[in-house]
């Protein structure tokens, strides 16, 4: 008598369609890589025999998890994948995997002497000794690094006002706004004080870890999630919703944990929302007034970040954006910009995320806008270098587009 | 999220629905499980304002006293998608808009009626070559698409496309008759 069962990562629902190989961003510049059908459930067939079967190519995968988007029959392709890297894969460039993975221990160190590291990443020659010792790409322009983080400036500038709000709400603010961008934190901060939400940081938090997960750190990320597991349920027993702003970050904290990691967030992972979804919600509930500024003018184009694709929260920023009065919003046809994380700064990589990121790269020249509207922070990193045009956090947009002071007063 | 109509389903049947409820200056989203035309078809869609969730399915609606209230969707969670009307276009088995079980035939969002053998020994025939009966399950028509839940006829969900009972997808007119089958279901719609 046949039986039904149920696997792990959907694996058995698989029907050989092969509509994932279609939207492999990098199946289609790499030959190396076997692509996420064979990568896959192909693969994993012979894995769940044998580990020997493990084949060290799929360190090309770039996690984007369009094939995951693609299966109609609701195989977990990415996730399959993933897990095999974490559990069978060899670790080649420890040093450099560690190094670009560490995000909040790189990153303190970078920021205590930013001026330093910033014109050092820059220099040519320095490129070229990362390139040859280490693996990073000599072609690819280095993140800068902020000399006060994010954490700092909210500390001595803006926690003292937070408990004076009506509502309240744990912002993960992720290494990138605090490290290299603290702006994007500032601008959250700013748009969510106007709207009458106190903004309060989570105790200690740590990077979620994607990075972590792509480089087989497993021992690591996973103290890391449980740390931040813990700290999200204080949070949570508070009374209030984990605001995020990186949609990489979203879904590792919300999917990647109990997918890949085993850790158990069921308390906390209904609570952890994309600032997107967020506004849009207490927007259209009518719970907060917006007043924007008469005078603002732009021409955006707005550019999915795979991982957004994945978590199909993509309509909310959409919607916000066009809740904009002036401005003009172009949706860019859905494309990897195939930075995908840490993936672009290897050297072995650099070239295919390069064509990767072609089509998106022509389809935003032939749009020309004064702006790119994109929540994802490796994807502004490639962007702006291989297209000169700049990308902006939706959050980011919001704060230019609100008239914060004439909003502040509305909702108090 | 509030739209005129909400289309589950983004193949053939679901797009040209979308696209002449769009004619019709209509504000209609589309929900669709999985890539099949949306990439390719839908780009007009959504750049004449359509809104297309991709990736993501239906897991449930809220129904009540014959009318559908809203769905519930697997990434959006507890944001719901509400319209006036709704159009059911999700295919048969492969793309899990009819799912058969050991004993059973059903529709899985809804819980439709569908015509379909109670008996499985009736839903084959041995000879592989011969006319499959259970190609031709599905959600029982009612007329332009309208269908019924526990034999009531719903007031705003129609069916289109293989969803339905009697269109197998194979018919060597099958694109026209599932194109019509759409056509049908909007005609409700105003």
């Amino acid at each position: 008598m046949q039986k039904q069962n149920i696997s792990e990562f959907n694996f058995e629902q698989c029907q050989k369609c092969a509509i994932c190989t279609t939207v492999c961003p990098v199946l289609a510049n790499n030959e190396l890589y076997p692509g996420p059908k064979q990568a896959g459930p192909d693969g994993e067939r012979y894995r769940m025999k044998n580990p020997v079967f493990y084949d060290e190519m799929l360190k090309f995968c770039l996690n984007c998890k369009r094939c995951e988007v693609a299966c109609p029959s609701g195989v977990k392709v990415g996730d399959m994948i993933q897990n095999a890297k974490l559990t069978l894969g060899k670790r080649s460039h420890v040093l450099r995997d560690t190094m670009l993975a560490s995000t909040d221990f790189v990153g303190p160190l970078a920021s205590a002497f930013a001026p330093v590291a910033n014109l050092a990443l820059g220099m040519k020659p320095v490129k070229a000794v990362l390139d040859a010792t280490i693996g990073v790409s000599k072609h690819r322009t280095m993140p800068k690094y902020s000399s006060q983080t994010f954490e700092s400036w909210f500390k001595k500038n803006k926690q003292s006002e937070q408990d004076a709000y009506k509502n309240h709400i744990s912002y993960y603010h992720g290494c990138y706004a605090n490290f290299n961008f603290p702006q994007l934190g500032k601008d959250f901060v700013a748009v969510l004080n106007a709207l009458g939400y106190g903004v309060h940081l989570l105790d200690k938090e740590e990077c979620c870890g994607v990075a972590m997960i792509s480089a087989g750190m497993l021992k690591q990320v996973r103290k890391k999630a449980q740390h931040n597991v813990d700290i999200m349920k204080t949070a949570v027993e508070a009374g209030r919703k984990i605001v995020t702003v990186s949609t990489s970050c979203t879904m590792t904290l919300r999917d990647e944990y109990p997918h890949l990691l085993e850790i158990d967030n069921s308390a906390v992972r209904d609570s952890i929302v994309l600032v997107e979804k967020f506004l849009y919600q207490v927007i259209s509930k009518g719970d907060v007034k917006l007043v924007w500024k008469p005078d603002y003018k732009a021409k955006a184009a707005y550019h999915a970040p795979c991982h957004q694709e994945r978590l199909g929260l993509g309509n909310f920023t959409i919607e916000l954006l066009r809740m904009i009065p002036g401005l003009e919003l172009t949706l860019l046809d859905s494309h990897c910009c195939g930075m995908a994380g840490t993936y672009g700064f290897k050297k072995e990589n650099y070239e295919t995320s390069q064509k990767v990121g072609k089509e998106l790269f022509d389809g935003i020249k032939a749009v020309n806008p004064d702006f790119v509207a994109c929540e994802c922070e490796t994807c502004k990193w490639q962007i702006e270098m291989s297209t000169g045009y700049a990308v902006k956090n939706p959050v980011s947009i919001l704060a230019e587009a609100l008239d914060l002071e004439a909003t502040a007063a509305a909702n108090k | 999220m509030r739209y005129d109509v909400v289309i589950i389903g983004g193949g053939l049947a679901g797009k040209t629905a979308a696209t002449a409820l769009q004619a019709k200056g209509l504000k209609c989203a589309v929900v669709a499980d999985g890539l099949s035309l949306r990439d390719v078809d839908l780009k007009e869609f959504v750049a004449a304002g359509g809104s297309l969730f991709s990736g993501d399915r239906v897991v449930k609606a809220n129904v009540e006293d014959g009318r559908v209230l809203s769905l519930v969707t697997e990434r959006l969670e507890d944001e719901l998608l509400v319209a006036d009307n709704y159009i059911l276009a999700t295919g048969k088995y492969f793309s899990r808009g009819i799912v058969a079980d050991m004993n059973s035939v059903y529709e899985p969002v809804f819980g439709l009626d569908v015509e379909a053998d109670e008996d499985r020994s009736g839903w084959f025939d041995r000879d592989f070559a011969a006319d499959q009966k259970f190609m031709s399950f599905g959600v029982r028509n009612y007329g332009q698409g309208r269908v019924a839940l526990e034999g009531v006829v719903l007031t705003n969900l129609f069916a289109a496309g293989e969803v339905l009972a009697g269109i197998t997808g194979i018919e060597a007119d099958a694109k026209e008759i599932i194109v019509k089958s759409a056509l049908d279901a909007v005609a409700n719609i105003n």
